[in-house]
């Protein structure tokens, strides 16, 4: 994220439920790669530690996952997003805020706490929402953030509560992309 | 979810407010480093248990889970003071879910060395708004009794330093920017009892004079304790158990 002349920074968000659209989104928002950057989930390394922690401590639950997603976003802001900001740079963060705010919902957690859960993290100037297919959905799970929370919470990559807690997160995202228009 | 909020409310109350069993009871033990807490605490813990009393012990920052990350962070100084709320406060949530709210539910004694008052204390002491830490901790779980061991910053200080040097975090020097540790934590204790005191008014904390004798505060605590220990369930831990119930399934 290196540049030798200041431009107008922007902060856009790309949000969704399938890893893999979300990554291509990104990158499309990025207009000149160059001159900005991207700005991925876990770049402190805590679902990384998560993955491998002692299976034995209890499933976390949607409120755990999020206070972890919560410090990571934290650590992205303060050495990723707004140093480049700073620069003037253009950064995308992908995913941001929405992803894990309608994970949460589709856990039954209230809008209230997870609005102030996140209310350290600045607005972005723009909005990209990617709405999965069936089989984006489908596929959702395997390295992404809301793939990787609904194996936490319910344990298994097999079961109907994780497909229904990820057909609930894109179900609220295509009502939060419905807000912002 | 097993079923509706209002209806996991209902069987947190039924089962806590049970009059032929003896219901869960929790008790937070709260202090500045230095204050003697974890020295009651253990007095009180075999009270207890001769007492004929299931007790079960619940530390800061124990998740073991959670533990293993914060350590790592902690060890390369490597969390603001938001990363760091937001850990502990994880930390603390995982230990509701999986200690806490379990050992309540089976009718046992659980002794907290230190609850979410902690997090409050240190974070805002590190410049961060109280009612934004607070509403990290929602559904609040309150304690039955809190313990609060009122220390001056000074007696804090000279007993923590008599037998090591504070780390990094603990002497809170990565907001005071003062290189000399010990220097830093007598800084920054001072500025984690202020919130401690105002945290014993606004909840209502029964404090114990920890430079009195230890025999004295053990005394005290037993006699506190066994007052206390008749008071109702309270109402406002109902939601905090409806969602641990909704979560674990119908029990």
């Amino acid at each position: 994220m290196k540049s030798t002349r200041r431009g107008k920074a922007k902060l856009i968000a790309v949000d969704g439920v399938d890893a893999a659209a979300v990554v291509a989104a990104a990158k499309a928002a990025l207009a000149s790669p160059s001159r900005g950057g991207i700005s991925k989930w876990d770049a402190s390394g805590v679902f990384q530690d998560l993955a491998v922690a002692d299976r034995d401590a209890g499933s976390p639950s949607a409120r755990t996952l999020l206070l972890l997603y919560a410090a990571d976003l934290a650590f992205r802001l303060r050495w990723q997003i707004r140093p480049a900001l700073a620069e003037g740079h253009t950064v995308v963060a992908a995913p941001y805020v929405a992803t894990a705010v309608a994970f949460g919902r589709a856990a039954g957690l209230p809008l209230k706490w997870l609005a102030n859960l996140f209310a350290f993290a600045p607005h972005p100037n723009a909005l990209v929402f990617v709405h999965a297919s069936r089989d984006g959905r489908a596929a959702a799970g395997r390295d992404g953030f809301v793939g990787f929370v609904c194996n936490h919470v319910v344990g298994s990559e097999e079961s109907g509560l994780r497909r229904r807690l990820i057909e609930g997160t894109a179900a609220h995202l295509k009502k939060a992309d419905r807000r912002s228009k | 979810m097993p079923g509706s909020a209002a209806a996991l409310r209902r069987q947190a109350r039924t089962h806590f407010t049970r009059p032929s069993k003896r219901r869960g009871f929790l008790v937070a033990f709260e202090g500045p480093d230095g204050s003697g807490k974890t020295t009651q605490r253990k007095l009180f813990k075999t009270w207890l248990k001769s007492e004929g009393y299931d007790v079960v012990t619940t530390k800061w920052n124990s998740s073991e889970l959670i533990k293993p990350i914060i350590r790592s962070r902690k060890s390369v100084r490597a969390l603001s003071p938001e990363e760091f709320s937001l850990l502990h406060g994880a930390d603390f949530r995982h230990r509701v879910e999986q200690v806490i709210l379990p050992a309540l539910w089976d009718g046992k004694l659980v002794i907290a060395d230190r609850f979410l008052f902690t997090g409050l204390a240190r974070d805002v002491a590190r410049g961060l708004d109280l009612d934004w830490v607070l509403k990290l901790y929602e559904p609040l779980l309150w304690p039955d009794l809190v313990f609060y061991f009122s220390v001056s910053p000074v007696t804090s200080g000279k007993r923590v330093t008599a037998t090591r040097t504070p780390n990094f975090y603990e002497a809170g020097q990565d907001v005071t920017d003062v290189d000399d540790p010990v220097e830093s934590y007598q800084r920054f204790i001072a500025r984690v009892i202020r919130e401690y005191e105002s945290l014993a008014l606004i909840f209502n904390f029964i404090t114990v004079d920890a430079e009195q004798s230890i025999g004295d505060q053990h005394r005290q605590i037993r006699r506190l304790f066994l007052e206390g220990q008749q008071r109702a369930w309270s109402e406002w831990n109902a939601d905090a158990v409806a969602e641990w119930l909704a979560t674990n399934g119908a029990r």
